[in-house]
């Protein structure tokens, strides 16, 4: 078992509840998919698993250890075995793509060493690697702010790759891109949990998108876990209790 | 209850807008221009009389509805602003304020278009145009002190603003209650330092390390590390945080992150608030001249102390130049780093 979510609560300071309730589990290899609609908590419990946001109550065990009331160097080590990808990509802008993907060993250097950007020889090597793997190796030192979204996320995920993750979380990674370069990404993620092992838990909108990349999704309203299965599952039935009477599904290609 | 507050608030402001109409005519217009007394000499028993007849005032004109100054601004209704009754009140308290204000600035058109002023200016502007190019090499060594005494200030500002800006931006202290601490004492201190004018400073140092560049110096370097502080604390609660998510995410080290995270988006809005702060430094040594703290300021005022007004015009050519060409290197340079 890769993670066990028990009984997770989330309530923001300002008293908005955003996870009640969640109990999943992640077994290694798995590629999980939580779909819902904005707001419905996705995000929040993706920010719970790997503690960029205080949980209220319950338990987070990733690979056997409770996380959730770690703190400091022992919450950074936990931290640094899950890599994690944004919807805004979430780069240095005025770094070249090698630098930014060498942040993601920031765990293992010193502060000293990082102030002055001094990253190994190996560090660097393996950074190189990690830009090979999606692709962009010629554009290691080019400053990412000249790249195209489709390339800023595959930055975003040498970055991840970097922290040799054992679990990798990708918070809405293909909503601001185009619907091809959506693919070309998700492909990638594919590649990573196909070839590396990595476990993948990935928000997602489409639903053309979860039913081609997902083994298993979970999907969230207001919060709470409603469903549960493999992507084949979700009929119409399904599809309008997730999103709401009204809605329509879109189809991307 | 809320609505009996209400009015009594907008009654004692009637008040003291009575009173200041009633203590104005009494003391500036009846005894100043009507009796003309030469020393005006101002009493408490007078202005608690003014006071008394303000309320009563105050008091006779809320019964006349809609003749209450500040209610009327606060009502919300339609009516032009110029046929509400209460505005001519609020217009004859505005041209008694008009008059207070010739009072006291001494206003006077006589004395700006008199003979002999007159021609007191004319001399200063005559030799100001005709400056005395004996004291070059001089005034040239005091004017390259004010520059370095600029530059010094800003370049000794800097570290501190750096490191005490990161204490002063929201978005970094809102973790812990300590951090909290340290983010209002660290406001209150900077706000402290910076509504004390450099001019104020000046002296105070020119006092403790005696007059000269030296205090100077330590005037316009703590006033710059009060509003770089401030400048660059507004520059970190604008970033992106994303990055800080993502640096954060990887189980990087608090310092680790503001250093990925945070300092690549600021370093050059930093660099252009310092060079702009330089220029505005230099400008600024001129004037704290004036109070001791050296370079070119306190030559200027040496001569104009002596009514040497040749060397004055110099100086005031050679401040000028430098002013111009901080001031257009300064925005060069800033254009350039954007």
């Amino acid at each position: 078992m890769m993670l066990k979510i028990n009984n997770l609560k989330k309530i923001y300071p300002n008293g908005h509840q955003a996870l009640d309730n969640i109990n999943i589990e992640v077994q290694k290899g798995e590629f999980l998919v939580i779909i819902g609609l904005s707001g419905s908590g996705k995000s929040t419990l993706l920010k719970c698993i790997n503690k960029l946001h205080p949980i209220t109550k319950g338990q987070v065990v990733f690979n056997g250890q409770e996380i959730s009331s770690l703190k400091g160097e022992e919450m950074r080590n936990a931290q640094s075995k899950m890599g994690m990808i944004f919807q805004h990509f979430n780069l240095i802008d005025r770094k070249s793509a090698l630098t930014n993907v060498l942040t993601g060993a920031l765990h293992k250097t010193s502060i000293i060493k990082s102030v002055f950007e001094l990253f190994s020889a190996e560090q660097k090597e393996k950074a190189f690697e990690m830009l090979d793997i999606v692709g962009l190796k010629e554009k290691a030192f080019e400053r990412v702010d000249n790249l195209s979204g489709g390339q800023k996320q595959r930055v975003a995920i040498a970055r991840a790759l970097m922290q040799s993750p054992s679990l990798l979380l990708a918070d809405e990674p293909v909503a601001s891109l185009d619907p091809a370069t959506s693919h070309s990404v998700m492909d990638y993620l594919k590649k990573v949990n196909e070839e590396l092992g990595v476990t993948i838990i990935c928000n997602l909108h489409f639903l053309s998108l979860v039913r081609e990349y997902a083994g298993r999704v979970i999907a969230l309203k207001d919060g709470q876990l409603i469903f549960e299965g493999k992507p084949e599952q979700i009929d119409e039935d399904w599809f309008r209790k997730i999103y709401g009477e009204k809605a329509k599904e879109v189809f991307i290609k | 209850m809320k609505e009996n507050g209400k009015r009594l608030k907008h009654f004692l402001f009637d008040v003291l807008l009575w009173t200041y109409a009633v203590t104005s005519l009494y003391k500036i217009i009846y005894q100043n221009y009507i009796l003309q007394v030469r020393y005006l000499e101002y009493h408490s028993q007078e202005f608690i009389f003014c006071l008394i007849a303000g309320a009563i005032l105050s008091f006779l004109f809320s019964l006349i509805p809609q003749f209450s100054i500040f209610q009327g601004f606060s009502h919300k209704t339609n009516t032009p602003y110029l046929k509400r009754p209460y505005f001519i009140l609020f217009l004859f308290i505005l041209i008694i304020t008009f008059i207070n204000g010739i009072h006291f600035s001494q206003f006077s058109l006589r004395e700006f278009f008199s003979e002999s002023g007159m021609d007191g200016a004319k001399r200063i502007f005559w030799s100001l145009l005709h400056p005395n190019f004996d004291i070059l090499g001089e005034s040239l060594k005091a004017a390259v002190e004010t520059v370095f005494m600029a530059f010094m200030a800003t370049a000794l500002a800097i570290p501190f603003s750096f490191i005490l800006s990161f204490f002063a931006a929201k978005n970094l202290t809102r973790s812990s209650l300590f951090f909290k601490i340290i983010y209002t004492s660290a406001r209150f201190v900077l706000n402290g330092t910076r509504s004390i004018e450099p001019l104020v400073w000046a002296i105070i140092f020119s006092v403790w390390v005696g007059i000269g560049p030296f205090a100077g110096m330590l005037a316009l370097c703590l006033h710059s590390v009060a509003s770089l502080s401030k400048l660059y604390s507004e520059q970190i609660e604008n970033i992106n945080e994303g990055p800080l998510d993502a640096i954060r995410s990887t189980g990087a080290h608090p310092v680790q992150v503001i250093w990925f995270g945070v300092v690549p988006q600021i370093i050059l809005p930093f660099l252009s608030f310092t060079i702009y702060r330089w220029d505005i430094n230099v400008r600024m040594a001129t004037v704290i001249g004036l109070v001791g703290g050296g370079g070119i300021g306190t030559m200027l005022m040496q001569y104009q102390g002596t009514a040497r007004w040749n060397e004055v015009g110099l100086l005031i050519i050679i401040i000028a130049l430098i002013v111009w060409a901080m001031d257009t290197m300064s925005s060069k340079i800033r254009e350039k780093i954007k």
